[in-house]
Parts: structure tokens; C-alpha cells; sequence
């Protein structure tokens, strides 16, 4: 009996070596940048994994967990020489964090999807005014916090998309009408802790008050042809299998499935139509993705030259080829797919008030029922 | 006579309760931030929440909650007796497998399944393709039936677990009386053996009650208005931290109640059956259509829990292998392993020493102080990160002089940007499952042997070592691996809490399935999914090696 616990003491403490060693590894693959530097700092090797050197790292707080992100962070890492450090989590959570870790926080960006968690961070006093003439040129001012305290990294629709075998574009024009009664048990969309439809909500709320906005809600609720489940693609999906014939989506899931591995994704995506909506009236909702300097950035300098270098033309191109986001800077191409959904027309908002109308909107949903 | 009493405390205790009251010391204090809350003034949100949240959302959760407790219980005991009265074709294979599904986290089985039975899934495709024209509401998984259903099948091994381990080695003399007796299978199974493991059954169901309580990847991805999504709506919608703390608050006050009906529940019944020296169960040989029966039955459960989505994921993985894999993935397995292994260390140790006092020092105190160990596991993951985020910034503020002592620099974040803050957070999670593991092992053994060896004149610590750890060599195992594999699962906590680049397996399946990309989720999926098998393989071999 003794030898199984010591066997197991055994097998536990060789894991461990080989673990420590693997972790090992990995901090000297970091560190190896200022290897070159002589080690006249005694501190420098116990800090070796976190900063090489204090003006070679950009610490990110990032809720974007999207792989072309982390390739551009590697792209910057090897033209610049400047360490992309990162840590995830949803806006909220690393809002709260930076919030609560105050001067002494390490993160020097911030990056969301959402204009509205954009413009909570700003509030919570968690980001700080950005000076790039730089960005400034990469990013138009309608993509900018009115205090530049962010900038717009892409840009999405979200839009509505039909069943091209029973629905006729024609028969489509505003978010308005798809309450109208005609589209009864004909609607989908996802839940309402959903952010982009919170968001949505918001901008109803700005442009048409919140007793229309309430009452719409209510509308498309009566029309659900079932109660509000999944994702985005879901709701696509939802259409190819005949439960509805119109959903509200977003337009980048629209690109990804149409290059998805699965045939069978991309034949619902191949049957399914794009309609941007209110042309002729207030114009399609657009969200956007965006990032904020700290507000304690410590390197201030690299997290700038990280923006820029993300706004850029080439930095815009890699983006929204790899997520078929919309671009923010102007002088980038579309990828081809977004070419040929062609010109529209936007809403007129401050990106910042889907924030400040976030909580009316949130309670908006909870009284018309959408679950 | 205070000098006595107190003299007589350090001879029983000493050491032992001191440990077991820092342990307690530090696994509260998140969570009394947290119920903190509660002696607040509530918020200006807080009537809109009564109003349009509270209620309804604290319905729907009780009944995905006690729908899967019962659905999932039933799942585990008929499975559980199954095995160990009968023998059947396969038995030892299922018996085993029966165990897998715990290696599979239940919200990447229920991307999994509504993925694969959505229109574009494998099964509908293949139906569609033999020309079968399908009504898409038996596909609808998404909804409260379909999560009551895979949160039951990736959990009942909880209840199954502890209730095959408890028939193996205890029922044995009852139920063989019953047999002789001449009842019949039923009522041996309903008369006796389902009575002996109510214990077992009601610690496997609170696992899972807890599992299903703190979730939120399923009940979001599905659209249901659980608990948590109110936790969230309020925080990420409103933006109301502090009403979403309270919430959370509500709901750990409302699980200290069913702590407290479980205790009340396992006290009435109380079997003190000897650990040692117990015969096994001679297993019936089940004939004819009943054995097929009993097969047919045992495969279906071990597809549908495991099989079917594993190679669903695989193939989704062969998909997907180009673009997702990258020399990353070995870092983070060595992430996963390392914070696992620490945290196992840290929690079977608290684990064994605060059970082991609370069962010597039976009182009310030492009882809530257990239970309250145990509150971790009951609240959702990310609201308990922000309690533990909040003692370690007061650490390191409190730390800033060592710190600039040390040469570290002014004021710099340490401890909160280590490690130490995940393994912390990890083992105020999961104290649970070690301690509700130990807690039923020392329960099984009882005292007898432990006071006899007292009064020997051995201390505490020589009994523990002497006595009582081969009797409870087992559960410490059992206990480790269950919390290696809840760990190793584990995400709202990481995802908040690691330091900079600090990814694990869960973190990266996270990343993807987040984001609707769940082809790209199946590899890391696949691999946690690896590192549970591997860890339920080394559990199962060490029973049977015992045996």
C-alpha cells in the first residue's frame, strides 16, 4: 500500500517537473527579446515573463476574442519588436477590473465590441484622451468618442436577413414593419442579454423615444415564430429550415458562414438574403468595435502605436478580411463580399449614446416580454 | 477552569482547527464581500428587478434545477444498481464508461448537440438526405426540455459515482438478506438499496445542483431566463454591479437553506455500516431478452453522454485542425495542467483537514463553518471573481510598501497578477467537491476506529496518518480527481482572473464557441475532453486496483 502512495507522489511530483519546465520554456521564449540588453537590473529576470523591458511591451485588456485579432498582435509583434500582452473576458468584467485596480492597473488598451460598453468604459473613468494625429486621420470623427477617448476599430450592420425562396426583398423596408401583423409567427432573433440587440434597442430608443421603441418591441414579440434562442447563425438557420422567414442579424456571421468548413452552413448562407433596412427613413443600425486608451496607461506610447497600427490601411485590410467586419478607415478595401452588398445608408447616432441608453433599453425588453 | 477547557481544545485540535479556520477565513471572504450586499441600501434598478426579473427568473431556474436533479438522479441510480447487482454483456466496459461524460463541460455538449441537431447538423442533413421530411420542433434542443436533458446527461455520473461506490461497498450484506428472503428485484431495489444510498444520492444531486445553479454558457446560448442571466442582465445590461452582487447574494443566502435541508435530510438517515472487511455484492447473471434489455438500454445512455457528441467533435476537429491549430496549444495543456495541479493539492488538503475536525468536533459552529466552505460552488463563477479580485486588490495595496521594499516598484500589482489569484479563486470554487467527497468518506467510516486509536493516547495527526487516511486513501483520490477535472473545465474564473497571456483549454474552446464558431471550439474541446479521460482512467484503474 505504501508503494501505490509513494508511485502516486511520484507520478504527481514528474507531472509537476514537467509542467514547471514547459512553463519555463515559455517564459524564456518571451524574455528572449532583451536577452540582448546587458542584465544590469537585478529585477529584470524576475519580471523576464510579464515585461522585457519597459518600453518594449503594450499591455491589452481585450473582450475581442477573435483569432485575426491575436494574428495582428503577432503581425505587430514582429514588425515592431514591441510584446503584445493580453487578457481576456467580457467588457464588463475587465472594465470592473481596470475600475478596480485604479493607478495601479497594467493595461494600457482597451478593446470591445459595442459602442455602448465603449462609452461605459469611458464613464467609468477607466479610459483617457487619446492625442494621435495618426489615428485621428485613420479614423473619421463620426467614429470617435466626441472626447477621443476611443476609436473605432470596424464597423458591423446588424440587418435584416430573409428566406430567399418566400420572402421578396421587395416585400421588406424598415425594422419598423417587421411588428407590422403581416409578419406574424414569421420573426426570429436571439435572446435580449444579447448586447447587440440591446444596443439596437438603444438606437431605437434615441431616434424614435421609448414609448414607439416599447411599443415595436412588443410587436415583434407577438410576431416570434418561437421564443428567442441561440446565436446570430442560428437564426439564419432558422430560415433554411422554414421555422421563419425573416431574423435580424448581424452581417459579419453572414461572411463567416459563407466560408465556413461546413457545406452545409454554406448552403444556408448561399439561401439567405441581405436587407439593409431603413434607407429611405433613419438608416441601418451599425455597431461598432473600438479601442480606449487607459486611463493609467504605463506605456502609452507603444499602446498608441498599436492603434494606429491597427486602424491603418494595411492593419484595417487584414481585419476585415479575416472577421468581414465594415473597415473604419476609409482609404482601406472591402473585402469582396462586403463590395457587393454595395452603399447604405447609416443611423445618424452617437456611437456613445447606445451606452447611455443601454439600461433603458435592457428594462425596455424585460417589460415587452422578450426573453 | 477557562486554562482546562482550553487545554483540553489544543489536545483534541490544536494544529488541526487552526488550519481549518484560515482555511475557512480565506474561503469566506470573497463571499462575504459578496453577502455583503445584502446590508446595503438596494439600488435605484433594484424594483425594476423585483418586478420584471426576480420572480420569474428564480422559477425557471428551479425548475431546469429540479428537473435535472431528478432527471439526472434517476439516470444515476438505475445506472448505478444496474452495474453493481447485475451482470449483463459489456457491464465492466459500461460500467466505465459511465463515468466519461464527466470529462465533457456541459456547455460544450450543448454547442455540440444544438449545433448537431440544428438544420445545417449532421442529423437533420442525413435525414433530409435519405429523403425524410423533418418537423423541426423534435429538433428543438435550444429550449428548457433540451437543457434539462444534456445538463442530465453530462451530470448524472455525479450521483452515479457516489452511488456505485456506495452499493460496492456496503450494500452487500442487505441487499443478499432481501435476496434470500425471496423478494423480488424491484423491491430489493426499491425496498433497500434505493433507502441504504440516500446519502449518496443527495450528495451526488447537490453537485449538480450546483453545477446547473452556476451556469450561465448553457442557459445563455439557449435563451433561458435563469438565475444567472439576471445576475448578467443587470450587470451588463444595466451596468448595476452592485444590484447584480446582490442577486448573487440572494442566491447564496437561498443555498446556505438547501445546505441546510441536506444536512437535515443525511442526519435522519444514518447508517453506520463498516468500511472494511465488507463482502462485494455477488452480482445477478441477467438472461435472455432482460440482459439484451439491459444492454440496449446502457449503450443508448453511453451514446447519447458520450459517444455520439465525442465524434461529432471529432470530425469537426478534422475540419478545422489547419486553421485552429498552432504550436500555442502546447502551452496552454501545460497551463491547464499546472493551475489543476496546484489547486488540487490546495483543496484536498483544506478539504481533509476541515472535514476531518468537523467530524470529531460535531457542533453547529464547526457544521456551518463546512457548509460554508462550501458556498463557493454555488454562485456563478464571474460575480465569485469579482469577490476574490476585491480581497486581492486589498492585498497588494496593503503590500504596496513590501513591495517597493523589494525593489518591485510603486504601486504594483503582485499577487493580483499572478497566478496565486486563479489557484486561490480555483480552490474556494471546488472546496466543495473535495470536501463533499471527504466529508461522505469519513461519514462511511465513521468514528470507532479514530477513538479507539485516541484512546490509545495517539494525537490527532498520528491518528489521521495511521488510522484514518487508509481508511479515506480512497475518497482523497476520488475527490482530487473529480476537482482536477472540474478545473481543468473550469472558465468564468480564468477568463477574469489569469495574468497576462495565460490561456488555457477551456479559455481557447471559450474563445470560439463565444463567438458561434463551434467547428473551431471541437479541437481544444476535444483535448479537455482527452485530459478528463485520461484522469477518470487513472481514477477507474485505482478502484479496481484496490478491489
Amino acid at each position: 500500500m505504501r508503494n501505490k502512495i509513494v508511485a502516486g507522489v511520484l507520478t504527481f511530483l514528474s507531472a509537476a517537473v514537467i509542467v514547471t519546465g514547459c512553463g519555463g520554456t515559455n517564459g524564456g521564449t518571451k524574455g528572449e527579446n532583451n536577452s540582448g540588453t546587458n542584465g544590469a537590473s537585478p529585477s529584470a529576470s524576475a519580471e523576464a515573463t510579464a515585461k522585457p523591458e519597459k518600453s518594449g511591451v503594450v499591455n491589452v485588456f481585450t473582450a475581442r476574442h477573435y483569432d485575426i485579432d491575436f494574428a495582428m498582435f503577432d503581425q505587430f509583434e514582429k514588425e515592431t519588436g514591441i510584446t503584445v500582452n493580453e487578457i481576456k473576458g467580457t467588457a464588463e468584467e475587465l472594465v470592473e477590473r481596470m475600475k478596480r485596480e485604479g493607478e495601479s492597473s497594467e493595461a494600457d488598451l482597451f478593446i470591445t465590441v459595442d459602442g455602448g460598453v465603449l462609452n461605459y468604459a469611458k464613464e467609468s473613468g477607466v479610459l483617457q484622451p487619446i492625442e494621435s494625429e495618426t489615428l485621428f486621420s485613420n479614423v473619421p470623427e463620426k467614429f470617435r468618442d466626441k472626447d477621443n477617448n476611443w476609436v473605432a476599430l470596424a464597423s458591423r450592420a446588424r440587418v435584416i436577413v430573409y428566406a430567399k425562396d418566400r420572402v421578396k426583398p421587395e416585400q421588406l423596408s424598415t425594422y419598423e414593419a417587421l411588428a407590422e401583423p403581416q409578419w406574424k409567427g414569421k420573426v426570429v432573433a436571439r435572446s435580449s442579454t444579447n448586447m447587440y440587440n440591446q444596443s439596437l434597442i438603444a438606437s431605437f430608443i434615441e431616434l424614435n423615444g421609448e414609448a414607439k421603441t416599447e411599443e415595436w418591441a412588443k410587436g415583434i414579440v407577438a410576431n416570434f415564430a418561437r421564443d428567442p434562442e441561440g446565436g446570430d447563425r442560428d437564426q439564419a438557420k432558422a430560415l433554411a429550415a422554414g421555422i421563419a422567414d425573416v431574423a435580424i442579424m448581424n452581417t459579419y456571421y453572414v461572411g463567416q458562414m459563407l466560408h465556413s468548413k461546413d457545406a452545409e452552413e454554406v448552403k444556408v448562407a448561399e439561401n439567405i438574403g441581405v436587407f439593409f433596412p431603413n434607407q429611405e427613413t433613419t438608416g441601418t443600425h451599425l455597431n461598432i468595435s473600438g479601442i480606449g486608451l487607459a486611463a493609467h496607461a504605463k506605456n502609452k506610447e507603444n499602446a498608441l502605436k498599436l492603434a494606429e497600427y491597427m486602424t491603418s490601411k494595411e492593419g484595417q485590410e487584414m481585419l476585415t478580411n479575416g472577421s468581414f467586419e465594415f473597415p473604419v478607415n476609409p482609404a482601406a478595401e472591402l473585402p469582396q463580399l462586403l463590395k457587393e452588398w454595395g452603399q447604405f445608408k447609416t443611423q445618424d447616432i452617437q456611437y456613445a449614446q447606445l451606452g447611455v441608453n443601454n439600461k433603458a433599453a435592457t428594462e425596455l425588453l424585460n417589460r415587452s416580454g422578450w426573453k | 477552569m477557562k486554562t482546562l477547557l482550553l487545554r483540553r481544545w489544543k489536545q483534541r485540535f490544536g494544529a488541526w482547527s487552526v488550519i481549518s479556520g484560515i482555511g475557512a477565513v480565506l474561503a469566506l471572504l470573497p463571499s462575504l464581500y459578496i453577502l455583503a450586499g445584502l446590508l446595503g441600501k438596494p439600488g435605484e434598478n433594484w424594483a425594476h428587478i423585483t418586478e420584471y426579473m426576480l420572480l420569474d427568473y428564480a422559477l425557471e431556474s428551479l425548475l431546469l434545477t429540479g428537473g435535472t436533479v431528478v432527471l439526472a438522479s434517476l439516470a444515476g441510480i438505475v445506472l448505478a444498481w444496474l452495474t453493481v447487482a447485475y451482470d449483463y454483456p459489456l457491464r465492466r466496459f459500461f460500467s466505465f464508461v459511465f463515468l466519461l461524460p464527466l470529462a465533457i463541460p456541459p456547455y460544450i455538449a450543448a454547442y455540440t448537440y444544438s449545433s448537431m441537431l440544428s438544420y445545417t447538423g449532421s442529423v437533420q442533413t442525413w435525414l433530409r438526405e435519405m429523403g425524410v421530411a423533418v418537423n423541426q420542433n423534435y429538433f428543438d434542443v435550444m429550449s428548457m426540455k433540451g437543457a434539462i436533458i444534456i445538463f442530465s446527461l453530462f451530470l448524472f455520473p455525479y450521483v452515479y459515482l457516489m452511488v456505485r461506490s456506495f452499493l460496492e461497498k456496503h450494500s452487500a450484506s442487505f441487499v443478499e438478506s432481501a435476496r434470500l428472503l425471496g423478494r423480488n428485484p424491484l423491491s430489493v431495489f426499491f425496498r433497500v438499496a434505493l433507502p441504504l444510498s440516500t446519502g449518496a444520492v443527495v450528495g451526488g444531486a447537490s453537485l449538480v445542483a450546483f453545477e446547473v445553479l452556476n451556469d450561465y454558457g448553457v442557459s445563455k446560448h439557449f435563451g433561458l431566463q435563469t438565475f444567472t442571466a439576471a445576475i448578467f442582465k443587470t450587470w451588463f445590461g444595466m451596468y448595476d454591479i452592485d444590484s447584480a452582487l446582490r442577486l448573487a447574494a440572494s442566491l447564496m443566502a437561498l443555498i446556505i437553506g438547501i445546505f441546510v435541508i441536506e444536512r437535515l435530510l443525511r442526519r435522519r438517515k444514518r447508517y453506520h455500516i463498516p468500511a472494511n472487511r465488507s463482502v462485494p455484492l455477488t452480482r445477478r447473471k441477467l438472461k435472455g431478452p432482460v440482459a439484451w434489455l439491459a444492454v440496449i438500454f446502457s449503450s443508448f445512455i453511453a451514446l447519447l453522454s458520450f459517444f455520439l457528441p465525442v465524434v461529432q467533435l471529432l470530425i469537426w476537429a478534422w475540419w478545422t485542425f489547419e486553421d485552429v491549430w498552432n504550436e500555442k496549444f502546447v502551452g496552454m495543456l501545460s497551463n491547464t495542467l499546472l493551475v489543476s495541479c496546484f489547486t488540487v493539492v490546495i483543496t484536498m488538503f483544506f478539504a481533509v483537514v476541515a472535514s476531518n475536525v468537523n467530524r470529531q468536533w460535531r457542533s453547529p459552529l464547526s457544521l456551518t463553518v463546512g457548509r460554508l466552505l462550501s458556498m463557493g460552488y454555488s454562485i456563478p463563477g464571474a460575480v465569485l471573481s469579482i469577490g476574490v479580485l476585491a480581497v486581492f486588490l486589498s492585498v497588494d495595496k496593503r503590500l504596496a510598501g513590501v513591495y517597493a521594499a523589494l525593489g518591485l516598484g510603486h504601486n504594483k500589482l503582485v499577487l493580483s497578477m499572478s497566478l496565486v489569484m486563479v489557484v486561490f479563486a480555483y480552490s474556494i470554487r471546488f472546496l466543495a467537491v473535495g470536501y463533499n467527497a471527504m466529508d461522505s468518506g469519513f461519514d462511511r467510516i465513521g468514528n470507532k476506529y479514530s477513538e479507539a486509536s485516541r484512546t490509545m493516547g495517539n494525537g490527532m495527526t498520528a491518528t489521521f496518518f495511521k488510522v484514518d487516511l487508509p481508511l479515506v486513501k480512497g475518497a482523497v483520490l476520488a475527490g482530487g480527481i473529480m476537482v482536477f477535472l472540474e478545473v481543468v473545465k473550469e472558465l468564468p474564473l480564468t477568463l477574469l482572473l489569469r495574468p497576462f497571456n495565460f490561456d488555457t483549454l477551456a479559455t481557447k474552446a471559450y474563445q470560439y464557441a463565444s463567438d458561434e464558431q463551434i467547428h473551431q471550439a471541437a479541437l481544444p474541446s476535444l483535448l479537455i475532453i482527452a485530459l478528463g479521460i485520461g484522469s477518470v482512467c487513472l481514477y477507474h484503474w485505482l478502484g479496481r486496483r484496490k478491489s
